[in-house]
């Protein structure tokens, strides 16, 4: 398929049906003459439909009647108000639309302990602040100031949803510093 | 004669239950797939499958028609099911159990045993190579591969330019080749 690379896209391009009706004629005409693309062409086809089967047979095993009667049940539900504003804002506020509030809450984080110790000569102890769920997602953040070494450790952590029961007994319930 | 989605849409916006019903029961198996393309996980593919369909039901008093049915359906399914993947903390052996009980039900019609151990191997190999690639990737393969969707549909309902469909599809494709070389 010597110098042929550049025909695979456009191989692809006629498989998906975006290819113009001339565009698509000369294309099938170097295919009935390229051995080598003529097997790229195979190749794409069957990864196309072991895939289209494995999807299809999955999905034939969904009965409909079961599905509708669950999405009924979901329709009929009262759910509870704080459901709904998590549902909302997960729809308004996605993580790239919030990513500003990672630092924007650090810096705040590090004002407040900075100024708790101005007012209260904080040296010779050391501040820890944290805030729960900075997003939707789950994700926190947590800020340990330590006055002896004057060292700031900044730790953004995420809530592990689903995690297994011995990893809950292991892991601490908070920061371990 | 059958009624379009447009028409059934407008049904629902007036009340008409029956005509939510009918809709679920065009587009159930169809998101169902695009979900579990997604998830890799029966069960957590059809509570988002479920899901979708509520918040369509909830949504559709605003639907205005600029884009067709399918595409505002999909949409939602492909953003709670990338959603959905971002939170799953599941043990892959699940995913493996899943695709081996799909596998053994399809094995009834086994004629060649030969051509049906390279085809299961081939079908687990792909799942297994799907897996490894983003939510974006996954996205659009699947999305192509069900209803053969074109580029500019893809692109509506991933939030993207076409070329970016076109390019995804290309990265995806040539990552399960390399990744199934030896069995296409």
């Amino acid at each position: 398929m010597n110098g042929c690379e550049d025909k695979i896209a456009s191989i692809e391009l006629w498989l998906d049906g975006e290819l113009s009706g001339a565009e698509s004629e000369s294309l099938r005409v170097h295919m009935a003459a390229c051995a080598g693309c003529s097997e790229a062409r195979r190749r794409l086809e069957k990864l196309q439909s072991t895939l289209t089967g494995v999807l299809l047979s999955e999905a034939q095993r969904v009965d409909f009647m079961p599905f509708w009667r669950a999405v009924q049940l979901r329709v009929n539900e009262k759910r509870p108000w704080y459901q709904d504003a998590l549902d909302w804002m997960r729809g308004v506020l996605p993580a790239s639309r919030v990513a500003w509030v990672v630092p924007a809450v650090i810096v705040l984080l590090l004002a407040g302990v900075s100024l708790e110790s101005y007012w209260r000569g904080g040296a010779g102890r050391n501040a820890f602040a944290t805030v729960e769920s900075i997003d939707a997602y789950g994700r926190n953040v947590a800020l340990l100031r330590e006055y002896d070494t004057k060292t700031t450790v900044i730790w953004l952590y995420q809530d592990q949803e689903g995690e297994n029961e011995a990893a809950e007994e292991t892991a601490p319930s908070g920061p371990a510093f | 004669m059958e009624l379009t989605d447009r028409e059934l849409v407008q049904q629902c916006q007036a009340g008409e239950m029956s005509a939510f019903q009918e809709l679920v029961s065009r587009y159930h198996q169809k998101v169902y797939m695009v979900i579990f393309g997604l998830l890799r996980n029966r069960e957590d593919a059809l509570e988002v499958a479920q899901e979708t369909f509520f918040r369509a039901y909830r949504k559709i008093s605003g639907f205005q028609g600029g884009s067709s049915f399918y595409t505002w359906i999909y949409r939602i399914a492909v953003n709670l099911a990338i959603d959905a993947q971002r939170r799953q903390k599941r043990n892959p052996l699940d995913f493996r159990e899943s695709m081996d009980g799909l596998l053994e039900s399809q094995g009834e019609a086994a004629r060649d045993p030969f051509a049906d151990f390279h085809d299961k191997e081939l079908r687990e190999k792909l799942t297994s190579a799907i897996n490894d690639l983003t939510p974006e990737h996954k996205a659009v393969i699947v999305l192509r591969t069900i209803e053969g969707l074109s580029y500019k549909d893809i692109g509506e309902i991933l939030g993207c330019s076409e070329g970016t469909v076109m390019s995804r599809l290309h990265y995806a494709r040539k990552k399960l080749q390399d990744k199934l070389s030896a069995f296409l």
